[in-house]
């Protein structure tokens, strides 16, 4: 068993570089995602940093590979996921996904899609603890590759965001399973507004489990290097050593807690709308003013479809939602009922004009029988649900079994 | 000795087996042996399958509204006025019983004010249409599935309070509160039981007189017995309606700042054995003032002058129009039922498909409570009934939210038949289910034992059960003797099988038979109609013998009382008949018609088809014997008929889910 003293981060590193230079030589499926072995635990970094590290299919791909060998493998008793730069993750490549759609019709996302939730899925049941390091941007794929695991690291660095909405998309990869489980109804403003939160915030919603300044990183990952236990009080223990309590910005928005509570809460995106309004009859509030702003420029059918889903998402276990969310992304993709999704990749991420025209424009013109249809099955013979992996032979911990 | 050391063995078998696991399965680990000494849950998801879509299935449970039914349950879920705890990893939300009845009564007026601030009520009496009221319908469903209190404190406000201004009121009634009682800027409640008279409607003796010169009513309470009893919010609330024989007033009984207006005294009815976040009060009056337009005029007025007006000729039909309100009560009641019963067996089945007890052979793994076809016979046959009472309630709504003049003795028929036998259908299950539940069920954060102490009001609250059954009954009488006098055929109710010739239950029975929906049919149909028949008779020998008709009928409570089960069994399985005709072939359809016999035979088991010869005693152990073969059937859909139900997870309990991490020491040190 390699023995690591925390204080000898440098040997580590060097012995890291070279672990990572013989990996390189591997095929460029695997150089998207850098794996480094210590006794128990893998270190998985994420690697396409010119991309701020947005997921490909081939690095979901990896990644699951990865994740279902490990799972049967005895020597691992700890996987940390990281990302290399100034990024965690910052998302799906949704470019990629539908340059692929244009390309090879929308079966082809199905795929990419049904890839990352079935990860999604492993981790959120995972048998085995996963440490996601956050210390830089963290966005709806990239959430997804991380909140669904056992610890969640936030630093100074980190910017979380679900900004699925203003590209035509909804809050996905079991989004619906974890924004609706966040205090009151926080989950369904992330979730709608896309609004960023910092490290701090995370922590203070439950989104990060512990707060650590990017500094002793360095640290920890030894300290972690060199567990040999699947212990969640033992590893949760070991982070606590590096933890530190930030503490929230006077303009946070977690201490609009109570405005969200009360508009977010309303049954419709037109009554939150409405009731945000009402808030700001007689009196000036940047931040509920800048909100309504943000709402009406996001596309109408996003809002509507996601806040059905995450209202669903807060009843249904982690499996379900992913089903639901599959089917949901499916008819984002075949457009049927819109073609924002389209719309927002060309205004957001190609022509980057930033300006989409949204079909249907209005909120009131997405009615509730277009709404239903994301709900419903995939009219096409060839199309399945999406099919989890069994999870019955793994002795899951009481935390995973929580989630079904 | 022998049964210690059988045990030791069985124990260390249990030992053994799980380190032969750990060492076959690659992904052995300490830290699971450590944790799992023993026993280790499985969440009955990973081990049972889903035959068909739950969804589905729950769309035509609930059938409305299942949306907006979900928004008010993860609204509830989501606060903290609505007692949210960890157990096991999740959260479940139900009131803390073990609080006092004050500090319950509190915290079911903060979960009113947290749901109206949201929107919750907005448009219950304000927009008037069908949707609205299945609108309301869905959230009290959803509500009760919470607590029955939090149901009963808003039902009494807007269906008593609200529903008398709103049927026994004019436009200036309307205009006066109807917007002012939706925010809840005056509370209501509604005084119509007295400590000497319940049920008995006409028999109440408050008095109210007019006074011509000062333009005023002057209610009194009389004597003791005349007292107003149970009155839901009586004991916090400001305003009240009182209804005196045919008459219903408003009354002022606080002012704006919570106290006692003059000459009229309050007390509370005290500690109950369910129930305690409501405040049911008493109220007396000494000759309180009121100006006459606190009459609520739409059926009789009074004129300035003091003469009395009415457009309803005959006292009969206006007592009848008096009573509307409580026909929604009831309504929310019977269809309120249904759900504590779907809590209870989503509960104690979840907990069968997930609890142990006794090996079959020495060194074999203990045996799933659910896989003893006893503990299949208590659970399922109360599954199938709870699916047609869901069919049922859905049936009964629609009537009620589809009324006219012609549909109010069928409203009031059917809803005070099926108010009676979902109530009483209602405690059987959560007794049975407790008891499924073993020691786990006595725990009130487990809901089901408790449920049984917060229900047990309903079946005598809003008319005693065994008094309505009579009404069914002596309604059914009244149109076999109107069908007579007329000499015309049945018409209404669903009784026009007895136009046809009497149906004739085969000497020999087949399975196929038994599962054939025609017998099914028939056998309810036979009852019913020789029942009827039998009821006519009897109370003719004793009209014969020089008795009234009245004497006549109390003399006949037997059959009367089989007669009122007969009509509700028939017209329960006639509705599950029509939502099963409504589906398409295929899964859904299929496992709805297990159900549907399932429903269907035990209702053919009751004693009364052996008491009164309809089966023979052979045909009546085949019977018998085929429930068991078809709960043994649904074995495999148990875990899918219960989630269809659509209870989410935090409405269930702890036992529900993973008990074992729920009840850990690791646990009770977080807690």
């Amino acid at each position: 068993m390699e023995k690591r003293n925390v204080e000898s981060g440098t040997r580590g590193r060097a012995r890291r570089r070279q672990s990572e230079r013989i990996r390189s030589m591997a095929s460029s499926q695997q150089e998207q995602v850098l794996v480094e072995a210590t006794s128990f635990t893998r270190i998985l970094t994420l690697n396409r940093t010119k991309q701020l590290n947005a997921l490909s299919f081939e690095m979901v791909s990896r990644l699951l590979q990865l994740f279902l060998a490990y799972e049967n493998d005895p020597n691992v008793k700890l996987v940390i996921v990281k990302g290399k730069g100034r990024a965690f993750c910052a998302g799906g490549d949704v470019a990629a996904v539908v340059r692929d759609i244009k390309r090879d019709g929308w079966r082809a996302g199905a795929n990419f899609f049904s890839k990352e939730f079935t990860l999604n899925y492993l981790m959120a049941t995972y048998s085995k603890p996963q440490v996601s390091i956050l210390d830089g941007i963290v966005m709806g794929g990239g959430a997804g590759v991380s909140v669904h695991g056992r610890f969640r690291i936030a630093t100074e660095n980190s910017v979380f965001a679900m900004p699925e909405t203003a590209l035509g998309l909804f809050p996905d990869v079991g989004a619906s399973y974890y924004l609706s489980r966040l205090p009151g109804f926080f989950g369904e403003y992330v979730g709608l507004t896309g609004s960023r939160l910092d490290g701090a915030e995370m922590l203070a919603c439950g989104l990060a489990t512990h707060f650590v300044p990017s500094a002793k990183l360095p640290m920890l990952e030894a300290a972690l290097s060199v567990v040999d236990s699947s212990d969640p009080v033992m590893i949760s223990s070991i982070i606590d050593q590096f933890c530190e309590q930030p503490s929230l910005k006077e303009q946070s928005v977690y201490n609009r807690l109570d405005v969200i509570d009360r508009c977010f809460s309303r049954r419709t995106v037109e009554d939150i709308l409405s009731a945000l309004e009402m808030e700001i009859v007689g009196r000036n509030d940047a931040w509920i003013s800048a909100t309504i702003q943000t709402l009406k420029k996001a596309s109408p059918t996003s809002l509507k479809i996601s806040l059905r889903s995450i209202r669903e998402g807060r009843l249904q276990g982690v499996g379900q939602c992913l089903v639901r969310e599959y089917r949901m992304v499916c008819h984002v993709m075949q457009g049927e009922v819109s073609k924002d999704f389209f719309e927002g990749c060309r205004a957001i991420l190609l022509d980057k004009d930033k300006n989409p025209k949204w079909e249907p424009s209005k909120l009131e013109l997405v009615t509730d029988s277009m709404v239903d249809v994301y709900f419903s099955k995939v009219d096409d013979e060839e199309w399945e649900d999406l099919k989890l992996p069994t999870r019955s032979k793994y002795n899951l911990s009481a935390y995973a079994i929580a989630k079904l | 000795m022998d049964r210690a050391f059988g045990r030791t063995k069985i124990l260390t078998n249990h030992l053994l087996q799980l380190q032969l696991q750990s060492s076959a399965s690659p992904n052995s680990s300490t830290a699971s042996l450590s944790s799992n000494a023993c026993l280790s849950f499985t969440p009955p998801e990973l081990s049972e399958t889903y035959a068909f879509d739950i969804k589905e299935m729950r769309k035509l449970v609930d059938r409305h509204h299942v949306e907006e039914r979900d928004w008010l349950f993860g609204m509830m879920r989501q606060s903290e006025v609505f007692n949210p705890r960890e157990r096991g990893g999740k959260v479940f939300v139900t009131p803390d019983y073990n609080q006092s009845m004050e500090q319950q009564r509190e915290m079911t007026w903060k979960r009113i004010e947290y749901l109206r601030d949201r929107g919750v009520f907005k448009g219950w009496l304000t927009e008037r249409s069908e949707e609205s009221e299945m609108r309301c319908f869905a959230c009290m469903e959803v509500m009760c599935t919470f607590d029955h209190s939090l149901a009963i404190k808003v039902g009494v406000h807007f269906f008593l309070w609200g529903g008398a201004i709103l049927f026994f009121g004019t436009k200036q009634h309307h205009d006066k509160w109807l917007r002012d009682t939706e925010n809840y800027l005056i509370k209501g409640c509604f005084a119509m039981t007295e400590l000497g008279h319940g049920s008995n409607v006409r028999g109440i003796e408050t008095v109210t007189t007019y006074d011509a010169n000062t333009q005023e009513f002057v209610i009194n309470t009389p004597c003791e017995s005349a007292h107003k009893y149970w009155i839901g919010g009586a004991a916090k609330l400001n305003i009240n309606g009182i209804n005196q024989g045919v008459h219903a007033f408003i009354a002022q009984i606080r002012d704006a700042n919570g106290n006692v207006c003059p000459n009229v005294r309050i007390a509370d009815c005290g500690h109950k054995i369910g129930l305690n976040g409501v405040d049911n009060g008493r109220i007396w009056f000494d000759n309180v003032r009121v100006p006459r337009e606190n009459l609520l005029n739409s059926v009789a007025d009074v004129s300035a002058d003091g003469k009395y007006l009415s457009s309803i000729k005959d006292p009969d039909q206006r007592f009848a129009a008096f009573l509307a309100p409580l026909t929604v009560g009831r309504v929310n009641i019977a269809v309120g039922a249904v759900y504590q019963s779907k809590v209870a067996l989503a509960i104690a089945i979840r907990y069968a498909l997930t609890r142990r007890a006794f090996s079959v052979k020495p060194y074999e793994p203990e045996v799933l409570l659910l896989d003893y076809p006893s503990h299949q016979r208590r659970l399922l046959p109360l599954v199938a009934k709870t699916y047609a009472m869901s069919f049922a309630a859905n049936y009964l709504k629609m009537l009620y939210v589809k009324r006219s003049p012609q549909t109010n003795k069928t409203i009031h028929v059917v809803s005070s038949s099926f108010k009676a036998t979902f109530t009483w259908n209602t405690m059987q299950i959560l007794q049975e289910c407790r008891e499924a539940c073993g020691g786990q069920g006595l725990k009130t954060e487990n809901r089901v034992g408790q449920l049984k102490g917060e229900y047990d009001v309903t079946t005598t609250f809003e008319g005693d059960n065994n008094i309505l059954m009579q009404q069914v009954s002596k309604a059914l009488l009244a149109e076999y003797v109107a069908a007579q006098k007329k000499n015309k055929p049945f018409k209404g109710l669903g009784l026009e099988h007895m136009n046809k010739p009497c149906p004739v239950i085969p000497s020999q029975l087949t399975s196929t038979t038994l599962r054939c929906s025609q017998f099914q049919m028939d056998a309810l149909c036979l009852r019913e109609r020789d029942l009827l028949n039998r009821l006519v008779a009897n109370i003719s020998q004793h009209v014969a013998k020089g008795e009234s008709k009245e004497h006549a009928f109390i003399m006949s409570f037997e059959l009367a009382e089989d007669l009122g089960r007969a009509f509700s069994d028939r017209v329960i399985f006639q509705k599950f008949l029509e939502a099963e005709a409504t589906l398409a072939e295929g899964s859904l359809k299929d496992v709805l018609g297990t159900l549907r016999s399932l429903y269907a035979l035990t209702c053919v088991e009751d004693a009364s088809f052996l008491r009164y010869g309809y089966l023979s005693v052979d045909n009546s152990a085949f019977v018998r014997r085929e429930i068991t073969k078809i709960c043994s059937e649904l074995r495999p859909h148990a875990l899918a008929l219960v989630s269809s139900f659509g209870i989410p997870d935090a409405f269930l309990s702890p036992i529900a889910f993973n008990w074992i991490d729920a009840n850990s020491w690791s646990s009770v040190q977080h807690r």
